[in-house]
Order: C-alpha cells, then structure tokens, then sequence
C-alpha cells in the first residue's frame, strides 16, 4: 500500500481547468499594447546565393513599422554545439532550403505586413540543389556547406568489442536494410513568438520551447545582449515532441523587429511555416547486420545509418546518436559497431522527434523477429533472451540502475495472451511485439541539473520557484504535487513560478526526458531543505528530537502521537519572529560521465538511468485494399515509479497513437524536389478517434535507487515501441517481412500480391 | 457602392457585438482578434483539425472556414461561452476529472463538439461518440480518456 | 493564411442574384458553405473580387416531394440530409455518402451544390504560395506544364466529389438558372472531363436545385470509399451503384459509377442482366474490370495511382454487393 497522501495519487492537475475553459494563454493569444504583426519573407528556391535585398519599396508603405535582414544581425553562425554552427538566422550568403527565413516585417496589421512582404525585392542566384542522401553524397554534388566536404554533416562512429570475431562465432547471421521518409511534429499548437523590448534594453520574449533556459542563452549571444536581460517567459505550450528545444530564427526575427520597432511584435506561423519551417523528423537508411547464437542471442550487431538532416544541423549528433543508444540500452549485446551519418541536402531541418527513427527502432526489432523464425523462436521470446538486465552496463559503458524490461515484456505477453495466440490466428490476422528504452537525460556541461527554491508566506503556503518546463504532459501538477508531499501540504497551499528565465534557476528542458528525474528530484530536495528547518522549529516547540516528526494536512506532528502536533503556519511565523525567513534550497546534477560527448568520446554513463517499454499489438489486414484494422494493443512501460498513473497512462496513449498509428500507417512527408506537399493535417496523416483501437496500460514500476521516489520517464518509450509492434504485428498478419515505412496501404497491398504470385 | 469593410453583427454567447470588419476576415479571426475570445484556436487554418470549433446554432463547424459575416443571424457559442461564472460546464468538469487534456490546444473544439454531440445524443456508444469526435485532432491524449470522459458523463446520466 | 480582399454580396432573392451574376460573371464567385471555396481563397488559388453569399435565399432550402421526384434545394447542409426521413428510407447510397464527407463538423455547414460543384484538386496544385512560389505555374493555373505527370499534355487533377458519383447513378438532374432562363441537365452532364475546368457551368448561372426521381420498390444502392483515415479525408478512389429489380427479384436495372478516378465521375459500362435474381462472380468482376479501364490515376494524391486503381475493382465489386443485399432488404 502506498505510503505517500499525494504521491502515486491520481488526482485533477492543476493547469486543466484553464484549458478547458479557453482561457489558457499559449503564445498566439497574447495581446500586448500596441502590438506589431510580424511577417517571415522566406525562400522560394531550394539552394540560392542572395545577391541582393532591397527593402526600400516596403518601408514606403503606411503601416509598417521595422524590416530586418542580415544587415540587422552581428551575421555569427549558431550551432547548437561549438562544433555545428552553422546557421545565420537571416543569411548573408546563401538560402538552403524552400521556406528558409530572408527578411522579415512588423506592420500595424497582417495585411500589411502581407502587402510589405510582397514589396521587398530579393535578387537570387540559383544554384543546383539535392534532394536526397544519395544525391548529396555523389560525387559532385553541389556543396551545401563550405565547412562540410561531401555533405557528411555529423559522423558517429562507436565500435565495442570485435564485431567481425562476433560474427563468425555466430550461429546465424543475417544483413537487412531498412529505410523510412521523414516524419514530422504537427504540435496542436503551431509556433508563435511574441517579442517586447523595454527602454532598458530587456527583452521579454515568449514562445512555445521545451527548456526556456535553452533559448535564452542562445538569445543573447546572437542579440549581443546580457544575458540577465534575456527573459522568456512562462507561457502554456502546445505540445513539443522533441522540436521545440533550440532557438528558432522566428525567436531572433521576433526581438530584432521588436527592438527596431521599439513596440511589442507577435509572429504567428501558419501550419504550414510550422510543418516546414521549425523542424521534421529524419528520414533514414538503416543497414543492420546482426549475429546470433543458437539459442538467438545477440552476439554481434554492426548498424550503419544515413539519416536526411535537411539544411542546418540543429541538434545533429544527439539526432545520429539516440535511435542507436536506445537499442544499446534496451537489449544486451557485447559486440556492436555504429556508423551513423548526418548528410546535409536542401530540404528543411530535422530535429529530434519522439519517435526517433522509426527505420531504426523498427529494423532491428523485425530482423529479431526474422531471426526468430528462423531458429524457430518466437518474437517475444527472442526480447526475453536479449533483453537489457538491471546491474548490466550498456556497450557504451553506461550503467542501468534499475530494469524492468524482462517485465515489461512478460507483463504485456501475458494481458495479451500472446502464446495462445502467436502463430494461431486466422489469416491476414497478426501480433506483434516491439521493445525499447529511453534515456532520461544526458550530459549536458553547464546546463545538465536543476535547482529549485521554495518560498513561504505566512500562512503556510508556499510558492515553488524551478526551470522546469510544461509542454502539456503535466509537469506543472508534478513540481507541485512533489513539494506539498513532501511538506505535508495540499496541492492548494502550493503556487508555482517556473519555466520563466528572470526568476527560475536553470533546468535542462523537457526534450531529453529528464523533467521527472533531474527537475523532480530538485524540487523534492528544496523541499527537504525546507522541511529539516521547519522540523527543527517545530521540535523545540513541541520538545521532541526532529526524528519523530513528520508533517501532514499542514501540521507537523509526532509520528507516535499525533495529537501532539503543531501548525504550518504557527512554525512559519515563530521562525519569522526570530528573524528567519524560512526558505528550501534544492539541486540535483545527474551522475553522468562529463566527458562523455556525442562525437568525440561517445564511452561513459549517459544518463543516470533509462526506462524501457514494450507494446504489443494485434491487427487485421484487408486482403484485399492493404488497409489494417488495429484491433487492440498493450503498452507497458518501466517508468520507475508512477508519480500519477492516469498522467503516465496517457503519455503511453498518446505515444502509441503517434508512433503506432500514425508512425507506422500512414505518416510521412510527400515531396516535390524541396518542397513538402502535405504540409497540413488534411494531407498529412495525423491520427483520429475513429482509427484509435483498444489501448491497455500497464505500469511497471522498478523503484529507481536515485528518481524522485523512484521515478524515471514516461514520455518516449512507448511512441518507439508501439511502432516496433505495428511493424512487427502487420508483418506477421501478412507472412511478408518489410524494409520501407510507414506500412501504407498500396506497400501491404503490394507484398500480398507478391507473395501470391510466388 | 463596392465595399470590402462592413458592420457586422455577431452574436457571441448571447451578447450582440457590432464590429467594423474587412469582410475577407473569417470568424475565426473575428473572435480571436476583434473579439478577445482566444479560447477558439487556429491549429491548420484549412478546416483539417477541428481546434477552431464554435457551435452556430447548436451545431459544431469550422470556424476558419466560416466568413464572419455569414455567421450573422446566427447563435455562435465559444469555449468561453460554456461555463456560467464559477460553475462549469459538465462537458468540461468531465474532461478534467477523466484527464482528457494534456497540452489543452484541441480541448476547446473537442469540449464543443463533445457537448453538442452529447445534447443530440444522450445515450451514446463509444463507437458513436469516436464517430462524432473524428473531426477533432488531438496529437498528445492518443483520444483515450476524451473517448472515457465523455462516455462515463453520458453513463453517469443515465 | 489571409485572404485577399473582395466585395461581398448579398442578394435578397433569387432574381437578384441572377442579375448579380450576369453584371459579374467570371469576377464573382458564389459562396454557399464555404468549407469548398474558404480554402482556396486562402490559397490564393482564386482571387475574385466579388463572393456572393446566398444566405439570404430561403428557397434554395429543403428537401420534398413533388409527384413522383424529390427535389433538394441547393443550399441543403449535408447534415440535413443525413438526418432526412426520405432520403433515409429511399436513397441509402446518398445518406452513406453524406456521412463519409470530411468531418461532421463540415458536414454542418457544407452544402449538397457546392460539394457537388467542388473543384477537382491535385497534390501539386492545392497548396500556398509559400510552396507554389518560385515554380511555373501548371495547366491548372493557366501554365503549360503537368507538375504531377512529367511530360504531362493535360491537367490531371481529380473530382473527389462524394456526392456526384452516388447521384448519377440514382439519375438525379439539376436544375440550373440565369437570368434569362433556366435549364435542366443530368448531374452527369456537369462534368466536362476536364482537369483545368471539370464543371460544366456558366459563369452567369446558379445551380439551385437537385431533383431526384422516386426510386422503384426494392431498389438498392451503395457508397464505397477508400481513404487513410476514418474521417476528415477526401476520397483517394470511390465508387457508388444503384440496383433495383422487378417485383419477382429479376434485375432490371442498375448502374455503377466510379470517383475520384479522373477529372470527373465516370458511369462504368456494364453487360446486360438478362433475367438474373443473381449477379455471379463473373459478372460482377467483368464490371470491376470495365472500371479499371477506365480509372485514370496518376500520383497526385497521398497514395501512388496505381494502388488507387487496383482499389477501385475492391470497392466497385463491394458497392455492386452492398446494393444488391439493400435491394433484397427491402425498401
């Protein structure tokens, strides 16, 4: 039975309310007086030198306010390493993609800032341009990037053990490769700055992001601006799925036009800008070559990828690394060599995406179960033999604290019946099995912990000060919840400032998986800062030693007898009248390896500790159209402990319908040469309710020795092994083993006939 | 003479508001911006996602496809429209007691179109509830708990 | 997305209105939803300068029966007539159809006129200027080149009307009215074949109602559609057939049209019944092998063209069944 009176709770959040009647504000809603509307001029042409922009026409017309260009910025390139920067926000040399930001206007309305747009003459070279991996690497291929010869962005190269001893003490070796387009974000909520300098010189800045600490740093380099003057603000965000972590050129665009304008200034993107212009996920080639024993375990794996990273290369070797680093942690093997690239083409940037790399993830779970079938052993049992073990240490030398993938995959086999029924059911009827594991966090120097503080008033009541970030998964109610556990309060006696770089203490973000672990673990901590000095108030008061007390609904009471107790708020104020304000101070720094890096030294423990998530998934496939009918699915994750189940059950929802249903059937980008045709939900294949099958969540809770009451994430597992498990249960459905994803209709369709034929 | 601003008079949540609009402005934008009412959001601006949801007489339409001056004469009910002061909507009461929001981005248009469902339909099946939400995109919740929220709120009618 | 500016107009009566279109002609277009044309001013596909609401005119509402046809009035939701009484009990095909447009949410709104006077749309062509921008313009817009077909001597873009192909094949006209007369002409006649321009209407005339004849005893019929997702989307193939028999269960008649295979919906031929209660296997697949002749798919849509084909026999032989089994239902 749980201990706790809040923790492991479900219990209504604290930020629904608001969304649920309209008045929440997200970026696009704000309204400043006397706004600007600003304008993004961007790049018709796929790869162009700039030889000239004259503004000269659009500042003649009424209304408009400021123009930018490159001659308004100090032209640095940023990266987000020292090693990757690349991109000016507003070029100087040349636009290497459809949509890439040339000029931008701040008007007294959109249709003039529309008309100025149409006003400002850009004089383009046009250069060739490629399109695809294999053009970009041809020889002569156009050079998108000077500093970058053959357009090989980022190169990954791990290699453990002896891979080629391996394979030839293997039993049974197989090579497959497998590819996948891009898939891409489609947040609800399509991106929006809005910008306000002060005559002071501060700038006030809000914009959806995962980590506002992540964009003021970059804000004020590129800005020449203090960075104390850098405030982004809290603002409620509308989903980010790993794209929203980085300084977007619209950031920038947004406080230069503000600052030349001297008047606040919103730019709204259209689905559109927001599809093409912020990030997309990689398309990839993924060749894996994997030995096995007898008995299918993995002896030997030598994985070589080629993933698309667009024109700039944003965050390119965390994007190469982290499809490879998952598989690492999910599933044992000594021997592994990676090669992964980035290649540079004229298309538009990729990020991190939830689902990261789905040809990956799915690849090496279907050679499994190839594998499998060949040796005559069945899926689920193949990820028990090879599955990831607590105490292990993972080929690139982390340690796992704590495992629950053994159960997470016996958990979901059993609900699902899975012996009864693999290999049972009728034709075109399948199941699948997909396995996974998410770091939560990784090193990242300066930036890599978080601190908290805790404030009182009075009365009792206190107000929690983190960086921590909401993006919608319910960060908020978590900081809030930890701290009134911790303090015996109520989830009412607790405000919340965060995510607001003026007044909160630096967090690394939410896009790495570590609000939980790093921000939970910070606040639980201020928390006992701030309870170990009221406990000692409280002790003299009621003439006890600090170790039998403990606090609850607001009073701090003796543990034996708790008619012996005393308020909150009386402790709060006899402190006061001694002249101490009470206060709790709290950080946590993972226990990482600092000088692990993505390229340079890809060895040393990445994140303090991982989750691991297993989905299986029964489906029917239309013989006749390739159409598949999902009929059910079991998702388990190890997420260490469930802080608030109904919140982790809907991560693992949500997960599965973007990286099952939509992953896996009918998501991707259709081009032409640079340009993206389905830009939008009509034509880009978001899920609906109607497609949605049967979900069953199983929580599995390891006890993490160091998450705050032993949790770890939520979050990414199950988007990566739902799937896993679409890919694997659709195989089996039809009896044909398949390379391309999405698994859309016409490729099912296809492979039956093929198999007919045969 | 030929004119592209006019006097539109809208009824919004039963208050009459006269406003001088181009009348190329949709009443998506109306709202939003003229109005205030940023409860209603732009998610696609092509009629795709369903998040610029308002009930014109009732019934849930597209907001972004509707010219703020055809939806004159007509009853037009937003987000903030649903609750009375302090108390809310039970449509909303159950979206939050059942955790069917995350980001909150769709909720507006989901809670709408849910309630107008629900009105017509009291005694729903989960298939026609699914049915009569296909219309609304949410990329976080995966739709399970919307689907509960609005079914254990039906059931708890009965 | 902005919309440019224009004129809006707002007739009173219906003889305003046609006096309105034949002072504007090709610089009005007539707003009736608005879920068809909204977009594409959006777009920026089309920049008229006058939008003529017909919200004022009442006449152009509802459905009823006038001796032995049902006449719908152009400006019907297709919500209204998914809920109609008559048209549940006489024309399934048609309510099945309403049903599958889009989403409900445009079904509120949308009316039976302007989805079946819809434009037909291409992958290419359907976009903003942000992805149109820096490209020649194609047939569709007044270019001289197919950007979905390399090498392409015509426009490729699709119908994906659902409603056309279910009402052709329940013989439904339309009546279409200018200022100085009016006519009446079979839906099927509205399609031209042609990508750049696929409807065959005046720019000075209203279509303003649908007129439907009162279908025989046991008569039955079927909408069949194929898309990625449950709802929302557009058809990438459909197919729609009406089917009726004499009172001893012999086949008399009966029609198969196919969409969203072309520039318009196509009557797909088909041998004669003799005196059959039955339409063997054979039959039935020699009419879904007429249809893949006469499909034209291209990859200009979420899924290649030749996968749309093949569908097309799947779903002409599955709407052939489903009406044959609503025929025997008894209506």
């Amino acid at each position: 039975m749980n201990k706790f009176s809040l923790i492991g709770k479900n219990m209504r959040r604290v930020d629904t309310t608001s969304k649920a009647t309209g008045e929440a504000i997200f970026s696009a809603d704000l309204i400043l007086p006397r706004m600007l509307v600003g304008k993004v001029l961007r790049s018709p042409y796929p790869h162009a030198r700039i030889r000239n922009i004259d503004t000269s026409r659009a500042e003649k017309l009424p209304g408009v306010k400021a123009i930018v260009t490159a001659k308004d910025t100090c032209g640095d390139k940023w990266g987000v390493f020292r090693y990757t920067q690349d991109q000016q926000f507003l070029p100087t040399d040349k636009v290497r993609y459809v949509g890439e930001e040339v000029a931008a206007v701040a008007a007294i309305d959109e249709d003039t800032a529309l008309e100025a747009l149409e006003l400002i003459d850009v004089e383009y070279e046009m250069l060739p341009a490629v399109f695809s991996i294999e053009e970009s690497l041809a020889p002569n291929a156009p050079l998108i990037h000077d500093a970058y010869p053959n357009n090989i962005n980022i190169h990954v190269k791990i290699d453990v053990g002896d891979v080629e001893k391996g394979f030839q003490e293997s039993f049974y070796v197989r090579e497959d490769t497998f590819s996948a387009p891009e898939d891409s974000y489609f947040q609800g909520e399509p991106y929006a700055v809005v910008a306000h300098f002060d005559h002071s010189g501060n700038l006030e800045i809000w914009m959806p992001n995962a980590g506002p600490h992540l964009k003021a740093k970059p804000l004020s380099n590129v800005l020449k601006i203090p960075l104390n003057k850098v405030r982004v603000r809290k603002i409620r965000i509308g989903g980010a799925f790993g794209g929203r972590s980085e300084i977007s050129p619209a950031d920038t665009i947004c406080a230069l036009l503000a600052r030349k304008s001297q008047r606040p200034v919103k730019i709204v993107y259209t689905r559109e800008e927001n599809s093409v212009c912020t990030r997309q996920a990689h398309s990839m080639k993924v060749k894996i070559k994997t030995g096995v024993d007898k008995e299918g375990r993995v002896i030997s794996r030598d994985i070589t990828c080629h993933m698309d990273g667009g024109a700039y290369s944003s965050t390119g070797p965390i994007a190469v690394s982290v499809p490879f680093l998952c598989m690492e942690q999910a599933y044992r093997m000594d021997n592994v060599r990676y090669n992964g690239y980035r290649i540079f083409t004229n298309k538009p940037i990729r990020g991190m995406f939830r689902t990261h790399g789905r040809a990956f993830a799915c690849g090496v779970d279907l050679q499994l179960d190839m594998i499998g079938e060949h040796l005559g052993i069945n899926p689920l049992e193949m990820r028990l033999r090879n599955a990831r073990q607590k105490g292990d240490y993972t080929p690139t030398k982390s340690y796992v604290a704590s495992c629950g993938m053994t159960e997470t995959i016996q958990k979901t086999g059993e609900m699902s019946k899975w012996n009864e029924k693999w290999g049972k059911l009728p034709p075109y009827h399948g199941i699948g099995i997909g396995c996974n594991s998410v770091q939560t966090g990784f090193p990242m120097g300066i930036r890599g912990g978080s601190q908290a503080f805790i404030k009182f008033n009075e009365e009792g009541g206190i107000t929690v000060i983190s960086g921590v970030v909401d993006n919608g998964q319910g960060n908020d109610h978590m900081l809030i919840q930890i701290a009134a556990e911790e303090l015996g309060l109520s989830p009412n006696d607790v405000q919340l400032i965060n995510a607001d770089t003026e007044v909160t203490p630096s967090d690394p973000g939410s896009y790495s998986m570590c609000e939980t672990f790093i921000g939970g673990n910070a606040v639980r901590l201020a928390a006992q800062d701030a309870r170990k000095k009221l406990f000692k108030y409280a002790a003299a008061a009621l003439k006890v030693d600090c170790s039998v007390l403990d606090a609850k609904d607001r009073k701090i009471f003796v543990k034996d007898n708790p008619n012996q107790n005393i308020s909150m708020s009386k402790v709060v104020r006899m402190a006061l009248s001694r002249g101490e304000a009470i206060s709790g101070e709290g950080s946590y720094w993972p226990k990482v390896d600092p000088r692990r890096e993505w390229v340079e030294n890809p060895s040393g423990q990445l994140s303090e500790t991982f989750s691991f998530g297993t989905v299986i998934v029964e489906v029917e496939v239309d013989p006749e159209t390739g159409q598949v009918k999902v009929i059910e699915a079991w998702a388990s994750q190890d997420v260490g402990y469930a802080l608030m189940p109904v919140v982790i059950e809907g991560q693992f929802e949500g997960g599965l319908a973007m990286g099952g249903q939509g992953g896996m059937l009918t998501e991707f980008h259709i081009w032409n040469d640079g340009r993206v045709l389905n830009p939008t939900q009509l034509e880009y294949k978001v899920p609906l309710a109607i497609d949605m099958p049967k979900i069953n969540n199983i929580i599995v809770e390891t006890i993490d020795p160091s998450g705050p009451y032993g949790a770890k994430e939520a979050g990414m597992s199950i988007a990566m092994s739902a799937a896993q498990a679409y890919c694997g249960a659709i195989c089996n459905a039809i009896g044909v083993y398949m390379n391309d994803f999405p698994l859309t209709p016409d490729k099912i369709l296809k492979a039956i006939e093929e198999k007919k034929g045969r | 003479m030929e004119k592209t601003k006019r006097i539109v008079k809208l009824t919004v949540n039963k208050e009459i508001h006269e406003i001088a609009i181009n009348v190329n402005r949709t009443l998506l934008e109306v709202l939003r911006e003229n109005l205030s009412l940023t409860g209603t959001k732009e998610s696609c601006g092509q009629g795709a996602c369903g998040s610029c949801t308002v009930l014109l007489d009732g019934l849930p339409v597209r907001s972004c496809l509707l010219l703020a001056i055809e939806a004159e004469g007509r009853d037009i009910t937003t987000i903030e429209g649903l609750s009375k002061g302090e108390q809310l909507h039970p449509v909303q009461d159950a979206f939050i007691e059942h955790h069917a929001i995350q980001c909150g981005f769709c909720s507006p248009g989901m809670i709408l179109t849910a309630t107008a469902f629900l009105d017509r339909n009291p005694k729903p099946t989960e298939d026609e509830i699914r049915h009569a939400l296909s219309g609304n995109i949410c990329r976080c919740t995966g739709y399970a708990k919307i689907i509960k929220a609005v079914k254990a709120l039906a059931d708890s009618r009965r | 997305m902005r919309m440019q500016p224009f004129v809006y107009l707002e007739p009173k009566t219906l003889k305003e209105a046609l006096i309105m279109l034949d002072q504007n002609k090709e610089k009005l277009k007539i707003i009736s939803g608005g879920t068809e044309l909204i977009p594409l001013l959006k777009l920026r596909l089309i920049k008229p300068q006058y939008i003529m609401s017909l919200k004022k005119l009442s006449k152009l509402k509802g459905i009823r029966e006038q001796g032995s046809k049902i006449i719908i009035g152009a400006s019907t939701t297709l919500a209204e007539i998914a809920e109609s009484h008559v048209m549940n009990s006489l024309f399934k095909g048609i309510v099945d159809a309403t049903k599958a447009v889009a989403a409900p949410q445009i079904q509120n709104i949308a009316t039976i006129a302007g989805n079946l006077l819809q434009d037909s749309r291409c992958l290419y062509y359907n976009q903003s200027e942000m992805v149109r921008g820096g490209l020649e313009p194609c047939y569709k817009l007044n270019g001289h080149l197919c950007r979905a077909v390399k090498g392409g001597k015509r426009c490729f873009s699709v119908y994906q009307g659902d409603l056309a192909p279910i009402l052709i094949a329940f013989n439904a006209k339309v009546k279409l009215e200018k200022k100085d007369g009016t006519k009446t002409v079979s839906v099927s006649e509205l399609f031209s074949g042609n990508g750049k321009q696929p409807i065959n209407i005046q720019e000075d005339e209203l279509l303003t109602k649908i007129i439907l004849p009162l279908p025989k005893k046991n008569t039955g019929s079927s909408y069949q559609k194929l898309r990625m997702r449950g709802s929302i989307d557009y058809p990438l193939a459909s197919a729609a057939s009406v089917f009726h028999s004499d009172k001893n269960g012999n086949i008399v008649d009966g029609c198969v049209v196919i969409g969203a295979a072309g520039p318009s919906p196509k009557i797909v031929p088909m041998a004669s019944f003799g005196n059959k209660k039955e339409l063997d296997n054979s039959f039935i697949d020699n009419v879904a092998q007429n249809a893949y002749k006469i499909a034209e798919t291209v990859n200009n849509q979420a899924l290649p063209g030749s996968y749309r084909r093949k569908v097309i026999t799947v779903l002409v032989k599955r709407a052939i069944n489903s009406s044959l089994r609503d025929m025997r239902g008894g209506n």
